[in-house]
């Protein structure tokens, strides 16, 4: 495993490569999006915080409709073909506490994600997702292999 | 067939009804979505133009300026040099402009690109204040506006403090906060920019103008992207535009905050807040491969 590049994917990125890379991330009720090119054998991820752009603040991958549009259109760009693409979807915890008349975000974060992915007949092969405890995950680019351990709340 | 009794043909008649009731308030509930789905496009639109419209002022509106001052100083007489002075100043000063535009303008492109991470160093605040703020000096001494720098922070090593953060982002960050000031300031008046700890050694830096202000509308509004609250085209000041969007996403990056206080007609104070950087990101490089070989790990 020694000769993988390593990434470390802040919040709001997003990273697609052709070369063999391991990506990490740490999710609370971020989501991350891994997808992947049977085809191709590459892969990309998304990390991001929030459902839907709002269309105020820059148009960032922050937001989930745009993460998720960016990360598919990149992974096209890499010359990758929709129906070679299948994901894997992480994160939407509910770490805080609110009061619950809120829908919470974590949820609403894999929300936007299966919508849009069904939207885009892109498979969603894996998951885990929700709960009460961050993720940690790392990504594979190459084989499409995620690795994946449930944190201790102390732990974000 | 067997032939329908009535009740069995009302029963049928009426469930018919019933779904007809039910797909008409379908289409109808559609019918409002698509409307909803139709503004949002023509919201977009307009933001989209206005887009474009700002960036030409940004960009174009200063290159003008510079075409013709390099003109006019072509064509002045060799008794008249002293005038050459007065209007290289012009230049620089929309060059500096310029450049901060696009550099702003790039930035922001890398933010919608997901492109953007934090490059932690050990920062040396109080020079990297200087540098920025002497980056004004040009500026300011034109409108005649001084800066008055409270750096409250006590430290061991003589006058120097240092804090890990993303230099080049906090950089970024004061710059279009002081830009802001000063264009929102009246001639011959101050900005005070102070720098002080709180009790969690979160790193506090406000700006303050004593310029126009905001009234408190309008304190809602000016993170959005483009935002001008004067929209009128012969507005004074040009608008906070692009700047606070910028500020804020780059906050958002070195995990910090911003607030404002503002009374219109008295002048604004924008704070940021920034928590000191850990060493490396967590469990990630540095610290020998453990991380990778967790056996706790589930395999998806």
């Amino acid at each position: 495993m020694s000769q993988y590049l390593q990434h470390f994917l802040y919040p709001s990125s997003l990273f697609v490569s052709k070369e063999p890379f391991l990506v990490k991330t740490i999710l609370g009720s971020c989501v991350a999006i891994c997808l992947w090119d049977s085809r191709l054998k590459i892969g990309g991820i998304n990390h991001y915080m929030l459902p839907h752009w709002s269309g105020n603040d820059l148009a960032s991958p922050k937001y989930g409709n745009i993460a998720i549009d960016k990360l598919i259109d990149k992974l096209l760009f890499h010359g990758s073909r929709i129906e070679d693409l299948q994901a894997k979807i992480f994160g939407g915890g509910e770490l805080m506490q609110t009061g619950g008349s809120r829908i919470q975000i974590g949820e609403r974060n894999i929300r936007v994600a299966r919508i849009m992915l069904e939207e885009r007949k892109i498979p969603i092969v894996a998951s885990s997702t929700g709960g009460k405890r961050g993720r940690k995950i790392i990504f594979f680019t190459d084989t499409g292999e995620v690795r994946h351990k449930l944190l201790d709340k102390k732990n974000l | 067939m067997n032939n329908l009794s009535d009740r069995q043909l009302l029963k049928e008649l009426k469930q018919r009804l019933e779904a007809g009731k039910n797909s008409e308030k379908e289409i109808k509930d559609l019918t409002l979505e698509l409307q909803s789905v139709s503004k949002k496009l023509k919201d977009s639109e307009a933001l989209k133009s206005h887009f474009i419209s700002n960036i030409s002022n940004e960009i174009v509106n200063p290159f003008t300026s510079i075409l013709g001052l390099s003109k006019a100083i072509l064509s002045v007489e060799k008794h008249d040099w002293k005038k050459v002075v007065s209007m290289v100043a012009l230049i620089h000063s929309e060059a500096f402009n310029l450049d901060f535009q696009l550099k702003n303008i790039f930035v922001a492109a890398k933010i919608e690109a997901g492109e953007i991470a934090p490059n932690i160093a050990k920062v040396n605040i109080r020079s990297l204040l200087q540098t920025v703020v002497d980056s004004f000096n040009i500026i300011s001494r034109k409108m005649g506006i001084s800066f008055d720098i409270q750096f409250n922070i006590e430290h061991g090593f003589g006058k120097n403090f240092y804090f890990k953060t993303d230099s080049e982002k906090l950089k970024l960050i004061l710059s279009n906060l002081i830009n802001n000031a000063l264009k929102y300031s009246y001639k011959d008046s101050k900005v005070v920019i102070s720098v002080w700890l709180d009790e969690d050694d979160v790193l506090k830096i406000s700006v303050q103008d004593f310029g126009t202000g905001i009234s408190e509308k309008n304190q809602q509004t000016i993170f959005e992207r483009f935002k001008r609250l004067d929209t009128g085209i012969n507005s004074i000041n040009r608008g906070h535009g692009l700047g606070l969007s910028i500020t804020k996403a780059l906050l958002d990056v070195l995990s910090g905050d911003i607030e404002i206080s503002s009374q219109k007609g008295e002048g604004s104070t924008f704070t940021i807040s920034v928590p000191e950087a850990k060493n490396i990101v967590d469990g990630f490089s540095g610290e020998g491969n453990d991380i990778f070989f967790d056996e706790e790990d589930e395999i998806f």
